[in-house]
């Protein structure tokens, strides 16, 4: 029998650094379950996946969801991670690294870095999580904050549109592509088995509940069961939203796998190619 | 392949890249900058032939991030920038400082502020090379005065970051990275080159930040993939490697070990040269490619009958008191001659503690000092 | 077999050391398996507790959107016995260590000294 007092989950027990652990996220904050999302992915990839992983987050709530993890990590500066990734991922071309980054990180101040790592097409897998606000120092706006919503640096309503992120990413050149929110469980868990199985640049965006400020400034709903029906409620499949209109789709979150390819060259081997050349020619 | 073991005609920004490679560095990541720029290229050029990894990023905040991922994939990395880039790295300069990640950053000044005398030497990063990223930190800056130092101190500046697990960055200018002079490069065998050292204890006993012993101020370091589960943390953490939240005693520890695995091997850091120091009433402190016109300026000086020697500084930090307060009180004054508006020498003032006479001769614009203005200022002293 | 009703369970645990309230298990169970402790435990947290363990069809959901790692939903003996050798084989090796942190850095630092 175990005992309730300091028990822990069978993921958690098998892949947690359970010591530092309960985490530090609010109640019913949904990074606990991308995390979880990412340890079912490795759980049925399998050890041998697990055992050759590495991540790398940014700075903001979202930086601290690899550190639970009992695998190599790396808490990098804000915004910085995908320029640590993309060298650890050359200088350790079997590792699958997993960057984990938040409105700020990817968006913000990371913004050159992501457009970069997806125009070269490294094979990095980003998982962005976003919440449409800054939550760490408090909820700010973000560029994922909704036209209108007061946050606490948009007092009189935010007059900034935001970023489509799939449709940046996607002009920007990487090969797979994925949106899911936190009540889409299963679907982004196979998505996040999917990037770490794809070879280049695969950006899955899952908007996840911050009950405490997003929930409570911004939707209303300070309740993450509520923030939960609200995702059902609003996610729209991309199939259906296709044949929507723009105004129809004002509000919604489209949701789905959105891009896979397979014709651009990954960076990695394009990288080691050219030391193949230049060490065969001796350099001309 | 290295170098050939002989004498060859290069630029200094060349002696970089050649004595790099045979410090062991197999990556660079870097962006274009006047008067760095040469680096990037010809890394671009000679790294792959080695079998090492050149990228060239978007920018210096990406560059020198970059630098410690592959530090932490297990290769030896630097880079290379100047003036307004040397800035924007000092973001990820505290970031390999307090994740104790070797790396070597060479900074080629050029007179500032801001975009500033983009082609013109400079001396004027001295104190931010220093002091430039924030909080409480210690760094080893080293600051080569011909090209052949340049060749010698990238290897020299692999080594310290290598010992100390601490980013060392080589303060070069403008004049030392343009000019070019016979460097010779003696036989692999005899050049020392120190290999980073990997945990010999099992993972689950691994502490990733408590040296064993004392006196090894470093723990060994793991690469990512090696099986360690490494916690490579921003935040301030304890000895563990965990973010430590308000715990006081425990920063205390992190932040004091940081500072004292620097200034504490002061002795074993710091290289200085001394010319004609003896009996010298007059010395001059110098460093950088000030030092080239000081040591004319010197010889000049005792051909007219005055006593006058040259210190010169090659590391510049941790500043070496010891020996600047040695050669305080033996001489009568000390000049001290910068391309900056008077920076080494509040050091120089405080460590001489008032044993000499310290005039500062400033030099901005981007112009070398002229022999005879030394000259000038040797004189005016010893009278 | 799977989703058949009254099949129920050996055990739902909730952990008293990760719980932090948030009450998502009682949103996501189809089953109205959970209901709201009326005392707090230890971290002061009204834990939800499997009052209806027969209603249970063990889909999991309350451990999916569990974004504490709080609820483990046990079936049988043989699961039980599975997790035991999880937590033995990937857990306990690291803990030793974790454990005599405080003793580990007590005699372990030395640089403060003078």
């Amino acid at each position: 029998m175990f005992s309730e007092r300091d028990f822990e989950h069978y993921l958690a027990k098998k892949y947690m650094r359970t010591e530092i652990m309960p985490h530090a996220f609010c109640p019913g904050c949904g990074l606990g379950i991308i995390e979880r999302m990412i340890l079912m992915a490795f759980e049925e990839l399998g050890e041998e996946e697990w055992k050759r992983t590495a991540f790398v987050s940014g700075i903001g709530c979202s930086g601290w969801v690899p550190l639970y993890f009992r695998r190599d990590a790396a808490h990098t500066l804000h915004g910085r991670a995908l320029a640590f990734a993309t060298a650890l991922k050359l200088s350790k071309p079997d590792l699958n690294v997993i960057v984990v980054m938040g409105d700020g990180d990817s968006m913000g101040i990371g913004g050159n870095h992501l457009i970069h790592a997806a125009r070269r097409n490294v094979d990095l897998t980003a998982i962005i999580a976003t919440n449409m606000l800054y939550s760490l120092t408090g909820g700010q706006m973000s560029p994922t904050t909704p036209q209108g919503a007061r946050t606490n640096t948009t007092p009189y309503g935010n007059i900034e549109p935001n970023f489509d992120l799939m449709k940046l990413l996607e002009a920007a050149g990487a090969t797979y592509l994925a949106r899911w929110t936190t009540y889409h469980f299963v679907q982004a868990k196979n998505s996040i088995k999917k990037a770490i199985k794809h070879k280049g640049f695969a950006a899955i965006e899952i908007v996840f509940q911050c009950p405490t400020y997003a929930g409570r400034y911004i939707l209303g709903k300070p309740d993450p069961r509520d923030m939960m029906d609200w995702f059902k409620e609003v996610s729209v499949p991309l199939g259906k939203a296709k044949t929507m209109s723009p105004e129809e789709l004002q509000g919604k979150i489209v949701v789905g796998e959105f891009l896979h390819r397979t014709d651009r060259p990954e960076y990695t081997e394009q990288v080691y190619k050219i030391i193949e050349k230049a060490q065969k020619k001796g350099g001309r | 392949m290295s170098l050939e073991p002989g004498v060859h005609l290069m630029q200094g920004d060349e002696a970089v890249v050649e004595g790099a490679i045979i410090a062991g560095c197999r990556f660079f990541a870097g962006y274009p900058i006047t008067p760095a720029t040469e680096i990037a290229e010809r890394m671009s050029y000679r790294l792959p032939q080695v079998g090492g990894i050149f990228i060239q990023m978007e920018d210096e905040l990406g560059s020198i991030l970059a630098v410690i991922g592959a530090s932490w994939g297990g290769r030896k990395s630097m880079t290379a920038t100047s003036g307004p880039g040397f800035s924007l790295m000092q973001e990820g300069l505290g970031y390999a400082i307090i994740t104790e990640t070797p790396l070597v950053l060479v900074n080629v000044q050029r007179g500032g502020p801001s975009t500033g005398l983009v082609t013109l030497p400079s001396q004027g990063d001295v104190m931010q090379a220093r002091w430039g990223s924030h909080g409480d930190y210690a760094s080893i800056v080293l600051a080569p005065s011909s090209v052949q130092e340049v060749f010698d101190l990238t290897i020299k500046a692999f080594n310290l970051s290598e010992t100390y697990r601490n980013p060392v960055i080589i303060l070069a200018d403008e004049v030392i990275a343009h000019v070019r002079e016979p460097v010779k490069v003696p036989p692999l065998e005899e050049i020392e080159v120190v290999e980073r050292k990997k945990p010999d204890v099992p993972p689950e006993q691994y502490i990733p930040y408590l040296p064993k012993k004392p006196g090894e101020w470093v723990t060994p370091m793991p690469a990512f993939g090696d099986g360690y589960n490494v916690l490579v943390e921003s935040v301030m953490h304890d000895e563990f490697g965990h973010r430590i939240g308000t715990d006081h005693a425990a920063a205390n520890r992190t932040i004091r070990r940081l500072w004292y695995k620097i200034e504490k091997n002061v002795d074993k850091i710091s290289m200085y040269e001394e010319y004609m120091l003896d009996d010298a009433e007059v010395a001059v402190i110098s460093y950088g490619s000030s030092a080239r016109t000081s040591l004319r300026a010197v010889r000049e000086a005792r051909k007219l009958g005055i006593k006058a020697g040259m210190l010169k500084l090659i590391t510049l930090w941790p500043f070496y008191d010891k020996k600047v307060q040695e050669v305080a009180s033996q001489v009568k004054a000390i000049v001290v001659p910068e391309m900056n508006m008077g920076k080494m020498v509040r050091e120089v003032e405080r460590a001489s503690k008032g044993m000499a006479e310290v005039m500062s001769l400033t030099k901005v614009g981007g112009l070398l000092h002229h022999p005879d203005e030394v000259l000038a200022a040797i004189k005016r002293v010893a009278r | 077999m799977y989703m058949k009703p009254g099949v129920g369970v050996k055990d739902i645990i909730v952990s008293d050391k990760l719980c932090k309230g948030c009450y998502l298990c009682i949103w996501a169970c189809p089953w109205d398996v959970f209901e709201i402790s009326k005392e707090r435990n230890w971290r002061g947290v009204k834990k939800p507790v499997a009052v209806r363990l027969d209603q249970c069809r063990r889909c999991r959901l309350c451990e999916f959107y569990c974004p504490d790692f709080a609820i483990q939903v046990i079936i049988d003996e043989e699961e039980e016995k599975m997790l035991k050798e999880v937590e033995e084989k990937y857990e306990k090796p690291w803990l030793p260590r974790v454990e005599e942190r405080d003793r580990i850095v007590k005699e372990g630092v030395w640089w403060l000294e003078d």
